[in-house]
């Protein structure tokens, strides 16, 4: 058993180093592939943090004091059920507040610290019946005269076409990264191929002397599965970079306070980073599958 | 230990390769197929280690319907059978122990296995002190003897043989002989294709003689013609 298993390793690594140039452009096209995959994943989920709190038709959110009276947050809370201007809404307390505090800065453990649920605003989160935002601008200066408001925060135009932008940036580079993601499959599939063909007398003897089919296919699938593993380890380093200066970036803008919150924690960086190593690993795993079946006649 | 029955073999364009042939061969024969090109001697060959599959008939080989047998139980088949060619086929870049060896490693034999088995065969075809040497650094004869080396390690039931003389000289053909002989008295079955008259009068074993797919004759201790 051992000794088949070092057999598999050795041929699988002589067959990578025969092919040395075809190996390395199939591994590097995995990695750019998964690399955009990766940047995609990120900047959506940043743009999903920094917006979290005006989606589902949210427009804009009343904060209230943390030492509001009964009576204050009482009457907020009969306009909002009564006013025809308003379609629904939800009220966050203080602990969910806090846990959605925890959850944003969860990176951030120092800042997280710093706070108590106590200090937390509770909150409404309002849908207006009209989401047009001059209706929306109006509502809002009401509500911000209240007793026992703290503030009032609205969704502004800004925001919405920054969460739109951010769409369309992840969605082009997901649309990229899928066609880049097929090249992959088919390049990995040809140098397979080719290892097939480099070793075509090796075959022939191993067939007549009775190696199995899966013995014959296997260090060529792993031969596969490898360039897309490799692959994939070379672009988690890239998805750090993105993490560090593209998201950062957003986060050091001033022009829009909210997207300060356009963070992801780190560990969803090494979930997407063991997302691509099995993105990597299938990929692979299937552009050889087919040609050791197509081409290798057994 | 081989028989056939009623086996037929047509290839593309209607080429007949062997038509209703029947034959029977015992647990340690030595059969010489003869015949002229394109008589069906390299089908016959090629069927009994289900290389090709018969259009008729069926092919008994060491208790086993050759023909039904599934896919995957085509290679234990293949593990009882040893085969040897014409043109060698060993691998250039491994030395003659190393291609050896590689019939016992892809089959998945252990190290301590092949480490004692492949300097035994190479001592028994006379290469012990060649092992280290790549094949296009040998004769054509001892070339042959390293494959007869690769075929025979596994130590088969049944040795098929497609014209292993084809390419050597009276003399070096001779000692092949020799060789084959000897593996076939330690029990193994031979069955040989070949063109060569003076092999086949002088060994005088059983000889089946193909013409145009049909066998001609079948006589123990038979001659060429």
């Amino acid at each position: 058993m051992l000794s088949r298993l070092w057999y598999y390793v050795r041929e699988t690594f002589v067959s990578l180093w025969r092919n040395l140039s075809l190996t390395l452009a199939a591994i590097l096209t995995v990695a750019i592939s998964l690399s955009l995959v990766g940047a995609s994943l990120l900047i959506r989920e940043g743009a999903d943090r920094a917006t979290a709190q005006f989606q589902e038709g949210v427009e804009f959110i009343v904060f209230m004091r943390a030492d509001a009276s009964p009576d204050q947050d009482g009457a907020i809370r009969n306009v909002l059920d009564n006013s025809p201007a308003i379609s629904g809404y939800t009220y966050v307390d203080k602990n969910a507040a806090y846990l959605e505090f925890q959850q944003l800065f969860a990176d951030k453990p120092e800042l997280v610290e710093s706070v108590t649920a106590e200090v937390m605003p509770p909150s409404y989160r309002i849908v207006p019946a009209d989401p047009d935002a001059g209706n929306v601008g109006e509502i809002a200066r009401q509500f911000g005269e209240q007793p026992g408001v703290k503030e009032v925060a609205t969704a502004t135009d800004a925001i919405r076409q920054i969460e739109d932008f951010s769409n369309r940036v992840s969605q082009a580079l997901l649309v990229a990264a899928v066609v880049l993601v097929g090249v992959s499959a088919l390049l990995i599939l040809n140098t397979v191929f080719t290892a097939i063909g480099a070793r075509r007398q090796e075959i022939e003897v191993m067939k007549l002397v009775g190696a199995t089919n899966w013995f014959i296919r296997i260090p060529f699938m792993l031969e596969g599965t490898i360039h897309g593993l490799v692959g994939a380890a070379l672009a988690i380093p890239a998805l750090f970079v993105v993490d560090d200066q593209v998201l950062a970036y957003f986060q050091k803008s001033d022009a829009v306070p909210l997207f300060r919150g356009f963070a992801v924690p780190e560990g969803f960086v090494w979930d997407t980073s063991i997302w691509l190593l099995l993105i990597g690993g299938v990929v692979g795993m299937i552009g050889s599958a087919v040609a050791v079946t197509r081409y290798l006649d057994i | 230990m081989i028989r056939l029955e009623g086996v037929s073999k047509v290839f593309k364009g209607d080429v007949v390769a062997l038509k209703n042939a029947t034959a029977e061969i015992q647990r340690g024969e030595f059969v010489f197929l003869v015949g002229p090109s394109g008589s069906g001697k390299s089908t016959f060959i090629r069927l009994l280690n289900r290389e090709e599959v018969a259009d008729e008939g069926r092919i008994m080989v060491a208790g086993k319907d050759v023909g039904e047998m599934g896919a995957w139980k085509v290679p234990y088949l293949r593990r009882q059978i040893g085969y040897i060619f014409q043109d060698y086929k060993l691998l250039p870049k491994k030395t003659v122990s190393e291609n050896v060896a590689f019939a016992l490693e892809v089959i998945g034999r252990p190290r301590q296995v092949i480490r004692t088995q492949v300097p035994a065969i190479l001592e028994l075809v006379g290469l012990s002190r060649k092992s280290e040497r790549l094949p296009d650094e040998l004769s054509g004869g001892e070339q042959q003897r390293v494959s007869i080396a690769r075929a025979f390690v596994n130590r088969p039931l049944i040795l098929l043989a497609d014209e292993p003389t084809g390419n050597l000289d009276p003399a070096t053909s001779v000692g092949i002989m020799r060789l084959l002989d000897r593996i076939n008295r330690s029990g193994t079955t031979v069955v040989m294709a070949t063109h060569d008259r003076s092999i086949v009068d002088t060994m005088r074993r059983r000889v089946i003689a193909l013409d145009r797919g049909v066998i001609r004759r079948d006589e123990s201790q038979g001659v060429y013609e």
